[in-house]
């Protein structure tokens, strides 16, 4: 209670409650940092980690009509299908079925079948090794693999944290211009500080904007209240803010399902343009068919595009998603400037870098919480060995599991069954497996040999590659597969990042002595925080 | 700082739904969009809600304010009803 009983000036009660959300919350935002960058390209990791696969380049419509016929031979009665059409990032086209329900109204409802991967060009059944692809980053990014509801929230709390945590940190900074341009290197402390402003200050926009907009993608479930205060049902809010599902019983009366590509031609006519992403259709080959087609957003911010519903029969139109006004419009484009999905590569890739000074403005943060109170020649107590430690799992160690996600999908046989659980196993065995080790060591010795690995996993990922797969990056560079080179390149550019870091803890000779105000000695940034316990 | 801790983590979002809720119910525009604004305001009464709350000395003060909007506001909207 001492602590805020004395008044204090804004800047000083900021400061202190800066600190304390960002420790508290400083692991887990650095994994949500972390994995969320890696979710910018969650259709590429997946291309990568399916290297059986290879894109094909085809219209929306004749990836549909191919879906579509294969389906027709495959399951024809079902209650719904759902046809995921491929874009330039995808390049595939996925489906998944629902049977009709029992007739018998106690039995339960008929579970969705496995999702199918789909040749866009043909529509055959594509295979590919099982695995969770990028859909696994993008979900521990919010999930934190906990159950559900429970990362969610917890997520949500660190995003709550996270958004106080900028708005306390820009009132606690009174030189905000000034430290734009002021890093200065190898002062220890002063350094770990500069480094944190500087990552804050040049992307502050992007941390406020992800973090905002991170809570508006969960909005229903984490603020349900202002629905409750206007609505008697929350499904009515939904219907009325997005439209409602078609629903429709079978008829029962069999009658030929209506050609696909008119009604795209239609759909975005209604539209002004714009490519199919999803259709849904209901009650195939019934006289109360319908087909539901919904709008990609990849060409526009709003994430939340409309859809048009047709009659499956006659092709009639009978129902569009509403016109949204100014505020559900606004929710839409904050979850769009969220998920990215309307960026083009050069966007992309900015985002990409601004998610990877995001993960440092939390990792610096988390460094300096220990640079500035570590004390040479005393003992260190018990908090401040706690912190340390943590830093090495979360900084050192998460970043080695990911790599390890990636190798696990080169090394386990790509026909074993149960292995895309196993490479995800093989993230945490890694990350957590690592992080305990790392305990055996003093921590200076902890840091270079945690980051050194994880160089060493993540500069191993093309080689592996080449051997594992007939598509090496000499095999990528010669035929124009940028992805592939693109992904190695990038695994290699993380290893030497990473390879720096071990570099730098390493080159720390002696446990650095107490600085004081005159003239410091010139020494390695990490010095101070990695200094022997 | 338990109590503190709590009032603005706890009575922080109480405040903020309530607060929220009751811009939505009261917005004299359509009530979905209504709705959608008072969510997008909402987390933002939170943090600065819970920030305040560690900057002013007086607890008392500061457990009045934020418990006082959460009751006054939940009242109020739990009074007026769903719109129909």
């Amino acid at each position: 209670m001492s602590a805020v009983a004395v008044a204090r000036s804004l800047r000083q009660s900021m400061a202190w409650i800066h600190t304390w959300l960002g420790l508290l919350a400083g692991w887990i935002l650095f994994a949500m940092f972390l994995t969320g960058t890696a979710s910018y390209f969650r259709p590429e990791i997946t291309r990568w980690m399916q290297p059986e696969l290879r894109a094909a380049d085809v219209s929306p419509a004749h990836a549909a009509e191919a879906a579509i016929r294969t389906l027709q031979a495959t399951s024809p009665q079902d209650l719904q299908w759902f046809i995921y059409l491929p874009d330039e990032r995808t390049g595939i086209t996925r489906v998944f079925t629902r049977p009709q329900p029992n007739a018998d109204p106690k039995a339960s409802p008929a579970p969705r079948r496995e999702e199918l991967k789909l040749s866009p060009v043909t529509g055959q059944p594509l295979t590919a090794r099982d695995t969770r692809g990028g859909e696994h980053f993008y979900r521990f990014h919010f999930q934190l693999q906990l159950p559900h509801p429970w990362g969610r929230w917890l997520a949500g709390l660190c995003a709550i944290f996270m958004l106080a945590a900028i708005i306390s940190g820009v009132i606690t900074h009174k030189r905000i211009f000034i430290d734009f341009f002021t890093l200065r290197w190898g002062k220890g402390q002063r350094s770990w500080l500069d480094a944190h402003n500087v990552s804050a200050v040049v992307a502050l926009p992007f941390h406020a904007m992800i973090t905002y907009t991170g809570l508006i993608t969960l909005v229903v479930m984490y603020m349900p209240w202002p629905i409750a205060a206007n609505y008697q049902k929350p499904a009515e809010f939904a219907a009325e803010a997005y439209g409602r599902d078609e629903e429709g019983e079978p008829s029962g009366k069999a009658a030929p399902l209506t050609p696909i590509r008119p009604l795209i031609v239609a759909a975005a006519r209604q539209w002004g343009g714009g490519a199919p992403r999803t259709i849904i259709i209901r009650n195939p080959n019934d006289a109360a068919a319908t087909i539901t087609i919904l709008r990609s957003a990849t060409d526009q911010l709003n994430a939340r595009a409309p859809s048009v519903t047709f009659s499956g029969v006659s092709g009639q139109r009978l129902a569009a998603t509403p016109a949204q006004g100014p505020a559900i419009n606004s929710a839409g484009v904050m979850l769009g400037l969220h998920i990215g999905q309307y960026m083009g590569p050069a966007l992309r890739w900015t985002h990409f870098l601004l998610g990877l000074v995001g993960t440092a403005m939390v990792g610096t943060g988390l460094l300096l919480w220990t640079a500035k109170r570590h004390k040479a020649g005393t003992k260190p107590f018990f908090g401040f060995r706690l912190v340390e430690r943590m830093n090495i799992a979360a900084v050192a160690c998460l970043p080695a599991g990911m790599g390890a996600y990636l190798l696990a999908n080169r090394l386990i046989p790509a026909g074993l069954p149960g292995r895309a659980a196993m490479e995800v196993s093989a993230m945490f065995w890694t990350w957590f497996g690592l992080a305990s080790l790392s305990l055996l060591r003093p921590t200076r010795r902890a840091w270079t040999e945690t980051l050194g690995l994880a160089a060493l996993i993540w500069g191993s990922l093309p080689i592996v590659n080449m051997m594992t797969t007939n598509r090496s990056l000499f095999a990528s560079l010669a035929s124009g597969d940028w992805l592939f080179v693109t992904f190695d390149m990038t695994a290699l550019a993380f290893a030497a990042l990473l390879g720096w870091g071990s570099w730098k803890a390493h080159r720390v000779k002696q446990p650095p002595q107490r600085r004081q105000r005159v003239a410091p000695p010139r020494r390695a940034p990490m010095q101070e925080v990695l200094g022997g316990v | 700082m338990t109590g503190r801790c709590l009032t603005a983590l706890v009575g922080g979002y109480a405040a903020a739904a309530g607060a929220a809720s009751l811009v939505a119910r009261l917005l004299p525009i359509a009530r979905a969009e209504a709705t959608v604004w008072g969510m997008i305001l909402s987390f933002l009464i939170f943090a600065s809600l819970g920030l305040w709350a560690f900057h002013e000395p007086r607890l008392s003060r500061v457990a009045a304010l934020v418990w006082g909007v959460a009751i006054l506001c939940g009242g109020a909207c739990l009074l007026l009803g769903p719109r129909a």
